[in-house]
């Protein structure tokens, strides 16, 4: 659920298609190009962030009856265009998995145990979120 | 008693990423605060307002429970607690 590789999104999709499911919905996050921003620097509590990742995981199960919720998070250093986080939500209809996909993302943003920092030309910054 | 401390982002650049104290027994979260602040240069600054309040975005977990603040600045601490600090989550 946490990963200091890249992230093999086609191994992530292959992973949510099945005949159980009519409809796979992915959120892929990417470093996006702010002005002055280099690359991002992700560190994790791991452990804690672990237990959090599976419990929003349950959740989301338990909530919209997805039939498979996967969930991957880069840390380490992250070059501008790459992946830092793919959700992979299945289900029968494509509402409940669209639903699943948005719930997980929002919930993983507000708790999860994990930082950025932006890199620049002059040093960096923590990204504050409020 | 042994405390080990974690700490994340701003604070693990003053603190590092893990690191481990030997405090008076009976000691609590508060004291442990006060006494990272007399060896981490820096840390009283990143913590406490110009007026030695806490600052509102100081997130400290014992044992992997988020304490409240600035209430649980008393609870105990026991040999070999683990003591997380960092501010507000931002990942995603």
């Amino acid at each position: 659920m946490i990963t200091e590789g890249a992230i093999d999104l086609a191994e992530m999709l292959r992973g949510a298609i099945s005949p159980e499911s009519g409809a796979v919905v992915a959120f892929i996050g990417v470093v996006r190009a702010d002005p002055g921003v280099t690359a991002l620097e992700i560190e994790a509590y791991d452990d804690a962030a672990l237990d959090e990742l599976r419990r929003i995981k349950e959740e989301a199960i338990s909530r919209f009856g997805v039939s498979y919720v996967n969930i991957l998070h880069r840390k380490g250093r992250i070059s501008l265009g790459e992946i830092i986080v793919v959700v992979a939500c299945a289900s029968p209809h494509r509402k409940d998995a669209f639903d699943a996909c948005e719930y997980v993302i929002d919930e993983l943003k507000r708790r999860v145990l994990i930082w950025k920092k932006e890199l620049t030309g002059e040093g960096g910054r923590w990204v504050n979120t409020r | 008693m042994k405390i080990n401390i974690r700490a994340f982002a701003g604070f693990r650049e003053i603190l590092g990423r893990e690191i481990s104290l030997e405090i008076e027994e009976g000691s609590n979260v508060s004291d442990l605060i006060e006494r990272l602040c007399r060896i981490k240069p820096g840390f009283r600054d990143a913590v406490f307002s110009e007026t030695g309040e806490l600052r509102d975005y100081v997130i400290i977990m014992l044992n992997r429970r988020r304490l409240d603040m600035p209430e649980d600045l008393n609870s105990p601490l026991s040999d070999n607690d683990e003591v997380a600090i960092f501010p507000p989550v931002a990942g995603g």
